[in-house]
């Protein structure tokens, strides 16, 4: 059995399987884009954002 | 020759039919009343007395509409003017924050805030923006509140009904330098120094224009006449302002070694006072990358879903087998 | 002045005839045909009159105005197509082979479709998601409103045995710095046979300060401090006693004086109300 038939009978076959996973896929896709854009943020903007030099004002015991 | 002819033919059929048709046409009234209210209608109409006052109805709302509201719609109109009265378009910097991916230069709003401080806040206000709202942009937490206990604010009433003074909390906005418009207006000569908060969004070319007002004050050319206590700027509109030059080089200290040239001084001002004017800016262009990549995301799978849908339809191929004659 | 307008409109085609009574003659078209006497038929029409639709006459403002429509056979004119000139079809179109196009393994194709829809879904579920989140967000308190929601009070410039009243988000708010005594005081109290029975400890966070709102529980005046017969709150409306933990005692309120949330900050010195 190849992998699409895996994936086929796995998930897509039972509708009581396939939405789930879409479900479950938003949930973790909205997660890992969110961290993805903002690392290409932060390193767009490196050195130029608050948090780049935030540790320069910063009083140590905080 | 034959279409004449299948003409002359449809005339003598048309005369025929007309000939047939007055019989419908024959039915008459004894009375004539009703024919002649009708008439006088007609000459109502026609008379040049209602000529005369429909022309005058007409002529009389067009005046008074030019009358109103200066001017008629749909009429082009011609204007004289020079182009000082506009002011020079201002210079295109090449702003750190230009990009639809850049966020401000934090460093630079701090070292701004510095400059409105100690040199605009003299005369310009900047009520929109509170000390809360440096947290986490220029200064932290307890660098705002520090700064806010420096200022004394009136609050009250207190249990004897009598309004105090207490040192500033990062809720209060920024202090005014005036108490009011008037007492702005009296101290500058009649001129209101505007508020600064919105100022990027409030003026065409926005930090272009800030930054090259800020740094194109000149000697008037020949011919310019400048009143006392004004000054020359091309880039203001008119030409003439109250404000003059206040940045010169080494105005200001800056507390990150930055030395402080009048071009630095304004980029670092305008910068802060874009940030003013658009605070969301940083996240807003986040969420745009965010809708960019999401949106296309959708609409190049929707285009796959949508051909998939359709090409069982569109590549169906329709087969008719004629039935076969067995009989003969 | 009476005028009689009449006023005609017609299409005449060239063949047309007209019958006595006004009524084209179409040849190929009973006009005057009654209807059928089965109950549907509505009225019987009369072969000596023109009917409604051919001709009328009315009376109007502008006079008296007869109209008279005409409405003839088209007479185009057609030329009759011979069998023998038609080319016979031979041969039916080429319809194109499509199997070329035809996947060699649809259990792949299955699932990259299933996928790609799915993917249409996950994407759409994820921005309805933050549609919806960030709507919510906009029902929230606006961040001006947050500022003042919190108000930090200098611990130490409270000296023990006194009051201090601050305001809070438009209340007032008792902060007391107590003495040992009015805590030994306070703990003493029989306070399961009071009206609202609570126990001092369960009121404060640190015997030492006693933080309240200072909105009476009857009806919602400012309680006096250092007053009453209990040593603690006194309520000028209607004459309600607190004790020195806030406690009812004696009067209309029904319940003991507010407690809201706070923070102490011991190490800093600092109380902080919201």
């Amino acid at each position: 059995m190849s992998l699409s038939n895996v994936f086929y009978n796995t998930i897509f076959k039972r509708n009581s399987t396939f939405v789930p996973a879409v479900f479950a896929g938003a949930f973790a896709w909205s997660i890992g884009f969110e961290i993805a854009v903002t690392k290409f943020h932060d390193s767009w903007n490196k050195g130029k954002q608050w948090k780049d030099i935030r540790d320069k004002y910063a009083t140590v015991e905080e | 020759m034959f279409a004449a002819a299948k003409n002359a033919g449809a005339l003598r059929a048309a005369s025929r039919a007309m000939k047939a048709g007055p019989r419908t046409t024959t039915a008459r009234f004894a009375s004539s009343s009703a024919g002649s209210s009708s008439g006088s209608f007609e000459s109502f109409l026609n008379s040049r007395l209602t000529l005369a006052s429909a022309s005058l109805a007409a002529v009389g709302t067009v005046a008074w509409y030019t009358h109103l509201y200066g001017t008629l719609p749909f009429v082009g109109e011609a204007h004289a003017s020079a182009a000082s009265d506009e002011g020079m378009h201002p210079i295109a910097y090449p702003w750190s924050h230009n990009g639809v991916l850049d966020t401000f230069d934090h460093a630079s709003i701090r070292r701004g805030y510095q400059v409105y401080r100690e040199v605009c806040a003299a005369c310009h206000s900047l009520n929109r923006i509170a000390w809360r709202n440096l947290v986490g942009v220029s200064h932290t937490a307890d660098e705002a509140r520090a700064m806010a206990e420096e200022v004394e604010y009136t609050d009250g009433p207190n249990d004897q009904g009598e309004m105090f003074e207490r040192p500033g909390k990062l809720a209060d906005y920024m202090p005014p330098p005036y108490p009011n418009d008037e007492a702005a207006r009296a101290g500058n000569g009649g001129a209101l120094p505007p508020d600064l908060s919105l100022i990027v969004k409030a003026r065409h070319g926005a930090s272009d224009y800030i930054f090259s007002l800020l740094t194109g004050y000149i000697d008037p050319p020949a011919g310019v006449e400048i009143r006392e206590g004004m000054n020359y700027n091309p880039f203001f509109p008119g030409g003439a302002l109250s404000m003059g030059r206040v940045l010169f080089d080494g105005l200001v200290e800056y507390e990150d070694g930055t030395p402080a040239t009048t071009s630095q001084m304004a980029k670092d001002v305008t910068t802060f006072l874009h940030w003013a004017s658009e605070p969301e800016h940083d996240e807003r262009k986040k969420y745009g990358i965010k809708a960019v990549i999401i949106l296309s995301t959708l609409f190049c799978i929707s285009i796959y879903v949508k051909r998939f849908k359709w090409i069982p339809i569109k590549t169906r191929k329709l087969v008719y087998e004629p039935p076969v004659n067995k009989g003969h | 002045m009476a005028t009689l307008a009449a006023k005609k409109a017609f299409t005449i085609a060239p063949t047309v005839r007209t019958l006595a009574s006004g009524v084209p003659h179409a040849p190929a078209l009973n006009l005057a045909a009654k209807p059928l006497a089965d109950g549907h038929g509505h009225g019987t029409s009369r072969a000596d009159k023109p009917s409604a639709w051919a001709s009328s006459t009315t009376l109007s403002s502008a006079g008296l105005v007869s109209r008279t429509a005409f409405t003839a056979r088209p007479t185009g004119h057609f030329q009759q197509r011979l069998l023998s000139t038609s080319a016979a079809v031979k041969d039916a179109p080429q319809v194109p082979d499509f199997s070329h196009y035809r996947a060699p393994n649809t259990d792949k194709n299955r699932t990259f479709s299933y996928f790609m829809v799915g993917s249409l879904g996950v994407l759409s579920a994820s921005m309805a998601k933050s549609s919806v989140s960030e709507f919510l967000v906009t029902m929230s308190a606006s961040a001006d409103v947050l500022a003042l929601a919190k108000v930090e009070v200098e611990l130490g410039s409270i000296p023990e045995g006194k009051n201090v009243i601050i305001k809070w988000r438009g209340k007032p708010v008792f902060v007391r710095h107590r003495t040992a005594s009015e805590i030994e005081e306070a703990n003493r109290e029989d306070w399961k046979s009071l009206r609202d029975p609570e126990a001092d400890s369960a009121r404060v966070k640190n015997p030492e300060w006693l933080v309240m709102l200072g909105v009476c529980t009857h009806l919602g005046c400012v309680p006096i401090g250092e007053a009453g017969d209990y040593g603690g709150w006194f309520c000028p409306c209607h004459g309600s006693h607190y004790d020195i933990s806030g406690r009812i005692r004696k009067g209309p309120a029904p319940t003991n004086l507010e407690i809201p949330t706070y923070d102490l900050n011991e190490a800093e010195g600092k109380l902080v109300v919201g």
